[in-house]
Order: C-alpha cells, then sequence, then structure tokens
C-alpha cells in the first residue's frame, strides 16, 4: 500500500520539494518573524519602556487642576471685605480663530467689554505660530459660560475657557489700604499679602480617561483625585459699616481742609480691637490701578510717622500724676514764654504770665505749663513712661510696613530733647500706637495692645497676631488715669477747653488735640505745615471706645480743635449709637483750671 | 455428615460450590443512564448568556452613569458659579456706599448723637439733635471744577414766547413784537 501511495504522489512531491526542506524552510521563516517580534519586545520593554508608558496613559487621559478657592477676608460680623468668586479666562487658538477673527472679535469685545483691537490681535496670533492667546481674564463664569455658548452657536471655533478665579471687594474702598489687592495671579499687599499662606490654599488635580471630547469619564479606568484645600478665612475685627463711615467722614475733612492725607482709629477701650482704621486718600481695591499714587496703596496711618504734638501731653501728665509728682489741682504760673538752653518755648496762644492748675494746662493746651510739670522728670523716668504707653515700638497688628516711630532712648536724651518730647515734638509715632496710648488712660491705666485680626493669624514674617495673642500691661495706676481722664474732660468744655467742637451731644467725652510741625520730607526740620489731630474717648467716666484722628498738611488755618475735633464727634457719636452705648449720666469734670 | 472431621470438608465444597457460582460472571448490560442534557446546557448557555448581556447592560449602564455625572457636574458648576455670582451681587448691593446713597437720596441722615427709646417707659435717653441736612455726609467727592476753557458758561438764548390768544386779541398787531417779552418764561 505505502509503494502505491508513493508513486501516485510521486509527480507532485517533485514539485513541492522534499518535506525536511519544506519543514526547515518554515520553520527559518517562523523563527525570522519571531525574532522580529523578540526585537520589538526587546525595542518595547528594554530600551524606554516609560516614553510608550506615558504615551500611553496620555492617549485620552485628561488632568485638570482643581483651583484651590482663596480664603475669604471677612469683618468681626462676618461680612466678607474680600470674597473669591470662580470665573474663568476666555483664551483663543489663533490657528483655529485667525480665519474669522473680525466677526469673532466683534462678538466677544461686546458680550465681554473688552477692547476691539486687542481682542483682533490677540485671535490673529500675537506671535507667528502661537496656539494660545489670552482674550479676557477673570470673566464671571456665568458670564463667560454664556459667551462661549453664543460663539458655539455663530460657528466659530478655537475659543475655551479655563478656571480663573476672580477676587472681589464687594465695599470697593473700605479699608482698602488694610486689606490690599491681587495683582494678575499673586497679591500684591495688604493682608492679601501678609497672610496669603493661610489665604491661598493648596491647589489639588484630578486625572482620568476620557473620551475624545475630553468631558466624559471612562468608567472603572484609572482616575485619581487630589483635592484642593481651600484657604482658610481670614477675620478681622474692623466693622465694615463704621469703616466706611470713618472713611467718609475723614475724607470729607480732609477734602474741607485741603489736607493730603488724613487717617481715622476707632479702638474698642477694654479689648483693644481695632473697629476702624481709616486711610485717606485710599483706592477701590477692584481696581488697584486706578489709584492716583502707589502711595494710596499702602497704610500711611501704620507705615508713616509724624510728630502727635500735644496729644502727648495727656500721656506726660498721666505719668507725672502715677509717679506721684504732680496732681490736677496743681498750680503753676506759665510766663509768656520760656527760655530753655538751646531754644525760647512758647505757647500756641499769646498770654501773660498766667496761672493754670494742672488741668488748665491740659485744658488749654500749654506747652510751657507741660514742661514745667514735667520738670519733675528726668528724661529716663519720661521715657521709661512712654514707652510702656507703647510708643517707639511696632504695634504688631499686621499691616505691612509698620513704623516703629522715633523714641529717642532715656540715657541718650537731651534735657531739652526731653522739654519738647514732654509736649509731643521731637518724638515720632504711627496712629496705632498713639490710640494704644490713649487708649491706656481710657483703660484705667491698662495697655491692652491693639489688634486688628479677630483670633490669631500668622504674617509672612511668621509673627503671631491677633487678639488671642493680645497682651494688657499696667502702665500708669487706676487713679491716675482717672485723674487725667477728668482733666481730659476740660479739653472739650466750650468755656475753659480748645475743643467744644469734639463734644457728643449728651455724652461725657475725654480727649485732647494735638497741632504738631511737620518735619520736612527730606528730614532737614519743620516745613511749616502742621499735624492736627485728636484723640479721645467715651463715655468719659466708664469708656467703651477710644478714637483717634490725624490730619496731615491742612491748608486751611485751624488746630486739632477744629479740624480733627468734628472728624472725633462724628465717628465717636456714630459708634456709641452702632454699638447701644447710653449716656452715663456722669458728673462733668469740675477740675479749676485757674486760680 | 455425622463424622466431625468431614465437616469442615462439605463445608469447603459448599463454599467453593459458592465461590464458583459467583465466579460465573455475566458482563452487565450497559444501562445508559442518559440523564437529559437539554436542561443543563439550557442552563449553562442562559447563565452564559445572561452574564454577558448583564455585563454589557452593565457597562452601558456605568457609562450612562458617567455621561449622567458629566452632565450633573457641569449643571452643579453652572449653579455654583450662578449663585456665587448672585452672591456678589448681593454684596455690591449691601455696599455701605450704595446703601447711604440710596437712604440720602430719600432725605435720610446719619445724626450727629444717637437718642435710645426705652419701648417699656416711652422715655428717651441722649440729648436730641436735629439731624439736618448738614449732617449728611458726602458720599462722593465733588466733581472736580473744570478750568474755564473747558467749560465755558452756557449760552442762554431767550426765545420769546408766542403772545397767547387773548394778548393777541387784546392788543393791536403791530405791537406784539413788544409784549411777550414781559410774559416770557423763566
Amino acid at each position: 500500500m505505502p509503494s502505491t501511495r508513493a508513486t501516485g504522489s510521486g509527480k507532485r512531491g517533485a514539485s513541492r520539494g522534499a518535506p525536511m526542506l519544506r519543514l526547515r524552510i518554515g520553520f527559518v521563516l517562523i523563527a525570522m518573524v519571531l525574532s522580529f517580534f523578540g526585537a520589538r519586545l526587546v525595542q518595547l520593554q528594554g530600551v524606554d519602556p516609560r516614553s510608550y508608558a506615558v504615551r500611553a496613559a496620555a492617549e485620552g487621559a485628561a488632568r485638570v487642576p482643581l483651583e484651590a478657592e482663596r480664603g475669604d477676608i471677612l469683618d468681626r460680623n462676618g461680612v466678607p471685605l474680600a470674597d473669591s468668586v470662580k470665573g474663568k479666562m476666555v483664551v483663543a487658538n489663533p490657528v483655529l480663530t485667525a480665519d474669522r477673527a473680525p466677526e469673532l472679535a466683534r462678538l466677544l469685545s461686546e458680550r465681554l467689554s473688552v477692547d476691539y483691537f486687542k481682542t483682533l490681535t490677540a485671535l490673529r496670533g500675537r506671535k507667528e505660530g502661537s496656539q494660545f492667546e489670552y482674550i479676557a481674564r477673570r470673566v464671571p463664569s456665568t458670564l463667560a459660560g454664556d459667551t462661549l455658548t453664543e460663539v458655539d452657536a455663530a460657528g466659530f471655533e478655537g475659543i475655551s475657557l479655563r478656571d480663573d478665579p476672580i477676587r472681589s471687594y464687594p465695599s470697593g474702598d473700605v479699608a482698602a489700604n488694610l486689606l490690599g489687592y491681587m495683582g494678575t495671579d499673586e497679591p500684591l499687599g495688604g493682608f492679601e499679602r501678609t497672610f496669603d499662606e493661610q489665604l491661598a490654599g493648596v491647589d489639588g488635580e484630578a486625572t482620568w480617561q476620557s473620551t475624545s471630547g475630553k468631558s466624559v469619564r471612562i468608567p472603572l479606568r484609572e482616575s485619581t483625585l487630589k483635592a484642593a484645600k481651600n484657604g482658610a478665612p481670614l477675620r478681622t475685627t474692623i466693622d465694615r459699616d463704621l469703616q466706611w463711615f470713618t472713611q467718609k467722614v475723614l475724607a470729607q475733612s480732609v477734602r474741607q481742609y485741603r489736607a493730603v492725607s488724613g487717617a481715622a482709629i476707632v479702638m474698642d477701650t477694654r479689648t483693644g480691637e481695632i473697629l476702624a482704621l481709616a486711610d485717606v486718600p485710599t483706592f477701590d481695591a477692584n481696581a488697584p490701578t486706578e489709584a492716583k499714587s502707589e502711595d494710596d496703596l499702602g497704610s500711611r496711618a501704620m507705615s508713616d510717622t509724624y510728630e502727635p504734638g500735644s496729644v502727648e501731653k495727656v500721656l506726660t501728665a498721666a505719668a507725672l500724676i502715677d509717679a506721684g509728682k504732680a496732681f490736677p489741682r496743681q498750680r503753676f504760673k506759665v510766663p509768656p514764654n520760656l527760655a530753655r538752653q538751646d531754644r525760647v518755648i512758647g505757647d500756641w496762644f499769646d498770654h501773660g504770665n498766667i496761672r493754670l492748675t494742672l488741668a488748665g494746662i491740659i485744658a488749654k493746651s500749654s506747652n510751657i505749663g507741660t514742661v514745667l510739670a514735667a520738670d519733675a522728670f528726668s528724661p529716663v523716668e519720661l521715657v521709661g513712661y512712654l514707652q510702656r504707653f507703647g510708643l517707639g515700638q511696632r504695634t504688631d497688628i499686621g499691616v505691612r510696613g509698620e513704623t516703629p516711630g522715633i523714641l529717642t532712648p532715656g540715657e541718650a536724651m537731651t534735657s531739652q530733647t526731653k522739654d519738647r518730647v514732654a509736649f509731643g515734638q521731637s518724638l515720632s509715632v504711627n496712629v496705632a500706637q498713639m490710640a494704644a496710648a490713649v487708649n491706656t488712660i481710657a483703660n484705667g491705666g491698662v495697655r491692652v495692645s491693639p489688634s486688628l485680626i479677630a483670633g490669631s493669624a500668622v504674617t509672612d514674617d511668621g509673627v503671631t497676631v491677633g487678639t488671642d495673642v493680645a497682651t494688657r500691661t499696667r502702665v500708669v495706676s487706676k487713679q491716675a488715669a482717672r485723674a487725667t481722664a477728668r482733666m481730659m474732660e476740660k479739653v472739650v468744655d466750650p468755656e475753659d477747653g480748645v475743643a467744644p467742637a469734639a463734644q457728643v451731644p449728651g455724652y461725657l467725652v475725654a480727649g485732647k488735640t494735638g497741632t504738631a510741625q511737620r518735619v520736612a520730607s527730606d528730614g532737614t526740620g519743620y516745613d511749616g505745615s502742621t499735624s492736627v489731630s485728636f484723640g479721645g474717648f467715651a463715655p468719659a467716666d466708664d469708656a467703651r471706645f477710644t478714637v483717634y484722628v490725624v490730619v496731615h498738611a491742612p491748608k486751611v488755618d485751624g488746630g486739632g480743635g477744629s479740624i480733627a475735633g468734628p472728624v472725633f464727634s462724628r465717628i465717636m457719636g456714630y459708634v456709641l449709637g452702632r454699638y447701644g452705648v447710653e449716656p452715663t449720666n456722669g458728673t462733668p469734670s469740675r477740675l479749676p483750671v485757674e486760680w | 455428615m455425622s463424622s466431625p472431621a468431614l465437616q469442615p470438608r462439605t463445608r469447603v465444597t459448599r463454599i467453593a460450590q459458592e465461590a464458583v457460582d459467583k465466579a460465573r460472571l455475566t458482563v452487565v448490560p450497559r444501562v445508559r443512564t442518559r440523564a437529559p442534557r437539554v436542561p443543563f446546557m439550557t442552563l449553562v448557555s442562559l447563565v452564559l448568556v445572561g452574564g454577558i448581556v448583564g455585563l454589557l447592560l452593565f457597562n452601558t449602564s456605568m457609562q450612562q452613569a458617567s455621561f449622567t455625572a458629566s452632565a450633573l457636574e457641569a449643571e452643579a458648576d453652572t449653579l455654583a458659579a450662578r449663585e456665587q455670582t448672585l452672591r456678589m451681587e448681593l454684596d455690591e448691593l449691601r455696599n455701605p456706599q450704595r446703601v447711604a446713597t440710596e437712604a440720602q437720596a430719600m432725605g435720610m441722615v446719619i445724626p450727629s448723637a444717637p437718642v435710645f427709646l426705652d419701648l417699656e417707659t416711652g422715655k428717651t435717653t441722649g440729648v436730641r439733635t436735629p439731624a439736618t441736612r448738614e449732617n449728611a455726609i458726602q458720599l462722593q467727592p465733588p466733581a472736580p471744577i473744570m478750568p474755564a476753557a473747558l467749560a465755558p458758561d452756557p449760552i442762554v438764548v431767550e426765545v420769546p414766547a408766542a403772545p397767547t390768544v387773548e394778548e393777541q386779541a387784546a392788543t393791536d398787531p403791530g405791537a406784539t413784537g413788544a409784549e411777550p417779552r414781559k410774559n416770557r418764561n423763566r
């Protein structure tokens, strides 16, 4: 049988070749193919496995940055002074938009209120081959979404949206000098910058496999989510409405007296919380670039020093009484002028030899009288008290660029300087320092360190600030503070005092005026302009609020009583009403001013 | 049979006999127990088909859920943005500047000193001070005064009013030129 089969296939066998040969050729072919596979395998896995893995992952992978929401800055009642709103940036791909740029630019400029020509340039690409141009930034999401829908409906291509949070300051210029403002991508001043770490939060990221549209996730495929950590809100002690009122009243006065600038501060006497800290001129935090001067962007109240003038006399008087070296009814013979080694000290009003009590010296704001009273102090003693009142050192309330002021150390102070320091010249302060010092007398001799942040927060310098770290130190005895307050009541007395305009109808008000010469900006001496101020508290017998106002370089003749006094009165009247502080019906001070 | 010695023999034979009987084996007829295959196959097929269809449906529903999730997420985003925009508008409406402007336009002013009314006794504490127009605070800085070149005095053109019918009837037509000047509207 086999033989017949062999013979039967003899013809065909010859044409196919021997089976062994076929087998070998087959094996060789298979080996070749397999070795190709092998080589490819080595190439894929051995040579550069990562790049292929990355390419595979990138294929259809969507990676979405999750922007952390910036924390709000709140006032003491939780009203946002600065808040973050979801926004979008509108971006264009000029490769797709260049062809129909004019029509698209017209649509976009109308809807988004952007410049037509800038939009046109962007749509055509500012650079050759550009594929990414900004059309508008920080557009409210709803507006951006509506515009995109319209653009799509009109058949345009190449416009897309990306997340771009908006920082909004709903009250415009209210507390703008403290809050600061945001640049395009980073904070550029104020609390925004000082507390950026707390406010900014940490961005997150989500990745997933998606369909080609990059919008719909493919289920059961790799997806990761690193949630964004939103910024923590910053709570301040500011009362928004009071801050607004303070700014308006101060601005009105600065305008009326054609002054260069002004500052006002409202402090809660017992807690040291700053309810309002106003700066004039100010700016709209929503449009910092429209500020008239770059200096308006910071807080002059904290960064500029000035000589406090006669308001400082109450510190000298309180210190003298506390040290047992003076008392309110103490009698002084005040000459028309007082010759001290290098120069003659005069008073703001012409007088002959007059007989004033210490209360009268304060009420009439006599420099000569104060110098005579302060003769009981050595420079070291006086400076020691002033330092305990907080002068010459930063208040650390969290405002950027705060000046420590200038207070010559007692050991280095000459007696002439001491004379001038006693009535508030030859030393300089910032507004919060001076307010806290006056507040010490209002608070029964205990200095409460002022604070602007409720709770606590850490500045970018690593300093913890806020009400949690506020300190209380006794500077003068309760009796000394009370006696000084009684003398300060005489300042607003219509007959004996110099500032009846600072009264608040129905309330006992204690205060002190100040009119100080201003040091020229080049530091060469006094330039002839003045800084007029008024600091005081009410109700005088149970103080709840301390208000301090200073107006720099008014061009209309006037002193602390006539310019700053009415501002004080308006602000104090408002804050007493706002916080429901009823008149105490206390008896007015009956201290004699003359003898 | 009676001899006890023989007993084992007979037993043995009997056993052998039995063994022989047993050894006569016959082929057991092969009983083909035909368990009905159809239900099993149906079951397996059903499980298989059900599994595949189920998986398909499951996948489809997952995909559907993914679409829904995307749509809902987009909607949530839109609504959140809307809410934020509205809240921003609300905050702007609450801006003390705006509230004060409206209030002042209605004739309200912020008093210079507070007065308290005790609702139980009906008595007031504090000094009652009139709130006058002077108490109103300047909400906007006054508009800057423009130099004369930019803000020339308005040119006032006095247009003589047309004489009324009675006047026209009363007066001589020749005197109408002087008459309207008296009645010009100011």
